[in-house]
């Protein structure tokens, strides 16, 4: 992992992350080549959001660099780490519910107009918002928040988008919705994406990168993983083979 | 539904309970005795409102309860009474002050250079420490033989002699410039060797980008300037603002008293209170311990005693007037409303009450600022992390809430003694206010307040009428806040989590 190639926006490079006195992350790699769609795959707890948080900063490493478009991140303060061009989208849709969704758009502001610039694109991606536009963000049902969450991540000019769980709880129609947005955002941005359906992790991730117990064990194209079985059977669980199974069972029915 | 018609029933319940409490309030004591009351209960709920607004945010934005907010009441009140009284003392102490400033300002425009110097382990551990030595050794000997005291001093006897012929009588002079320049020199090189020891020379971890220097060292130039006008004007300011129209000067005591309250907040939040923000309790005792410092420090200048502010010339007259247009003209203390005589500086508090709720509200629901604090009143490390430096508007907060605290403190002034325990009464009605509105809402703070005012106004009413004992007055706004708490444990306008 230590040969940086320059098509990488993005090079985690052995990471220790401490939350507390808990050694979370010990040893974590990542690479995220330019232009297309990394997936970090895991078991629930294995460290794939504490990467993303020890990447925009919110839990800093403390061992290990963050190469980030040629420059070190690791240790600067989140703000300063997003300033550079990087999104981040929270798990559980952590959207401001105290603030109505035009409120929510605006406060992701970096500069003065980001938000005129790209109203018209996050609204043709996600239609909804703008009808909802005026209400407050707790009045809004789970995918609307989760796809506000996005959208808020869109309004600056990111290089690159760091998503968690988009696809989180929500109703199967939403899911292939989230799925077709953030396939449309992979043609302009970078995305690295924490995701535990495998289905959608599949179809939509061009590298993938394993972290089981807080190291990353396994990294490659997501096109050699599909027939991997056992690889998949031992990182990611029984229970992402039976939703492959379910899907399979589905698709035969259909 | 069902929720949903509940809470309409308990909002009617307590409407009715409300005016049914007004109305035989009204009856009983009967038109005079209830307008009156109510105006002083306004006015102790504008004064409490702007102790407890500053209160609010921070607590709602930072988890911070700061029980130093009624020393900062208090030391608001003596600023803005010693600018009006005779300004001697502010502009005496002004350059030292700015000049230490300037020089710590200087690290936005040191830092870039200094982290990037290439040093030992040892000595990145050893140069900060030697700076710190020797900016506490410049800084003695730059006040060596100040004459702190006398400057506070001339401030009282001042006071006790302009009601008498010629004000500027009693102004003694300052130090020759001749021998003071020397002071405000090494205080701003004391101030540089602080920057220079806190941006951690050699550290290359630190992000200190030289890209946007031109705008670092704007802050520092400006205070600069400043430092140097203060040095020259030591001497000719205070006559001058002496000689202006005593409403103007209490205008500008007013400024003075909140930019004051604005800045020692901002260093309090950032020299105090950011190291601790991971130890909550380490926060409150050294607030705590805060509100004794700056108690003893006041005392220190002023003696404990207590000093009674003059009322600017647009309350003093003695007399009543019948309009508000004859007021303004004569400038009556008292006016009459709906057949009562109400003092016209009581209308003047409740006028700043309602003035700063209105900025206040103005701030949080149409600015940026405000989204951001409504935001990170939720969830600050998200705010961080769409980019927005959640450390500096944590300082701003704070310092917005000080300065309210201040301004409270000399619009008082007027009106209460001056005394170095006159915001403790005030910081413990202003955290009932918090928890009564709900902690974080500001909305909550200016209802909490209004009716915490009314209430102890009321309670003072039966006290004397009854002949009751005081206490019964001050046990009033307990009740309403146990009444409350049983009813609404998260206050009025607070919001379940």
């Amino acid at each position: 992992m230590s040969d940086v190639k320059h098509d990488d926006l993005l090079l985690v490079d052995h990471i220790h992350t401490y939350i507390g006195q808990f050694h979370i992350l010990e040893g974590v790699s990542v690479r995220v080549p330019k232009g297309s769609i990394t997936v970090l795959l895991g078991r629930n707890g294995a460290g794939k959001t504490t990467t993303l948080k020890s990447i925009i900063g919110l839990t800093p490493p403390r061992e290990g660099k963050i190469i980030f478009d040629g420059m070190e991140i690791q240790g600067k303060r989140p703000y300063n780490i997003a300033n550079l061009g990087i999104g981040y989208v929270p798990e559980h849709r952590a959207i401001f519910r105290q603030l109505s969704v035009l409120e929510n758009l605006k406060l992701a502001e970096r500069k003065k107009g980001d938000f005129e610039r790209s109203s018209d694109f996050i609204f043709k991606l996600f239609p909804d918002l703008k009808r909802l536009y005026k209400l407050p963000g707790n009045h809004l049902s789970g995918g609307q928040q989760q796809m506000l969450a996005v959208a808020r991540a869109l309004v600056p000019e990111n290089k690159l988008l760091l998503i968690d769980e988009p696809s989180e709880g929500l109703a199967p129609i939403l899911i292939q919705q989230m799925m077709e947005a953030i396939e449309t955002l992979s043609h302009t941005t970078t995305i690295l994406l924490v995701e535990q359906n495998f289905i959608m992790a599949s179809q939509l991730a061009k590298q993938f990168t394993i972290i089981d117990d807080g190291k990353s064990v396994s990294s490659g194209l997501m096109k050699d993983l599909v027939l991997q079985p056992e690889v998949i059977h031992r990182y990611l669980g029984a229970s992402i083979k039976t939703r492959i199974e379910l899907e399979m069972e589905h698709e035969s029915k259909e | 539904m069902n929720r949903k018609n509940k809470k309409i029933l308990q909002t009617i319940l307590i409407v009715v309970v409300a005016l049914g409490i007004i109305v035989g309030l009204y009856l009983y004591a009967g038109q005079r005795a209830f307008v009156s009351t109510i105006f002083s209960g306004l006015t102790l709920g504008s004064l409490f409102f702007l102790v407890a607004a500053g209160l609010t945010l921070i607590f709602g934005l930072m988890d911070v309860l700061n029980f130093a907010h009624g020393s900062m009441f208090m030391l608001g009140a003596y600023i803005g009474w010693q600018f009006y009284t005779n300004p001697t003392f502010i502009f005496g102490i002004a350059p030292l002050a700015l000049a230490f400033g300037t020089g710590v300002m200087f690290i936005s425009v040191l830092k870039p250079y200094v982290v990037a110097w290439n040093l030992s382990p040892r000595m990145q551990k050893l140069l900060p420490t030697i700076a710190y030595i020797l900016a506490a050794v410049v800084i003695v000997f730059a006040v060596l033989g100040f004459d702190i005291l006398a400057l506070a001093d001339t401030a009282m006897v001042a006071m006790t002699t302009t009601t008498v012929g010629n004000p500027l009588a009693e102004i003694s002079p300052q130090e020759p410039l001749e021998e003071f320049w020397i002071r405000p020199v090494l205080i701003m090189l004391g101030g540089l060797l602080i920057a220079f020891g806190s941006s951690k020379p050699g550290d290359k971890t630190q992000y200190a980008p030289k890209e946007n220097l031109g705008k670092a060292i704007l802050v520092p130039a400006i205070l600069l300037v400043l430092t140097v006008v203060s040095v020259f004007i030591r001497e000719s300011a205070p006559v001058s603002v002496l000689l202006m129209n005593g409403n103007i000067r209490f205008l500008l005591s007013i400024l003075v008293s909140v930019a004051f309250g604005f800045v020692f907040g901002a260093v309090i939040e950032i020299i105090l209170i950011r190291p601790l923000y991971a130890r909550p309790t380490f926060i409150i005792l050294m607030t705590l311990g805060l509100s004794y410092v700056i108690r003893e420090l006041v005392q220190f200048l002023w003696d404990p005693l207590t000093y009674q502010m003059a009322r600017p010339p647009l309350f003093a007259m003695p007399g009543k007037a019948a309009s508000i247009g004859e007021w303004l003209r004569n400038g009556n203390s008292t006016i009459d409303i709906l057949g009562v005589t109400v003092p016209t500086y009581r209308l003047f508090i409740i006028a700043l009450g309602i003035i700063m709720f209105a900025l206040v509200t103005l701030l949080m629901t149409k600015t940026r600022l405000g989204m951001i604090i409504r935001a990170g009143v939720q969830d600050p490390e998200m705010v961080e992390a769409m980019g927005i430096n959640v450390k500096s508007v944590f300082t701003l907060v704070f310092a917005l809430g000080v300065a309210l605290a201040t301004l409270g403190g000399i619009g008082a002034a007027p009106f209460l003694p001056v005394q170095p325990l006159m915001g403790d009464a005030y910081q413990t009605q202003g955290l009932i206010t918090v928890v009564i509105g709900g902690m974080g809402s500001y909305v909550g703070a200016f209802v909490g307040a209004m009716i915490l005012g009314i209430a102890r106004a009321f309670g003072d009413y039966f006290a004397l009428k009854l002949s009751l004992s005081p206490a019964i007055a001050e046990a009033s706004t307990v009740i309403i806040m146990v009444i409350v708490l049983l009813t609404k444990p998260q206050g009025l306008f607070g919001k379940k989590e």
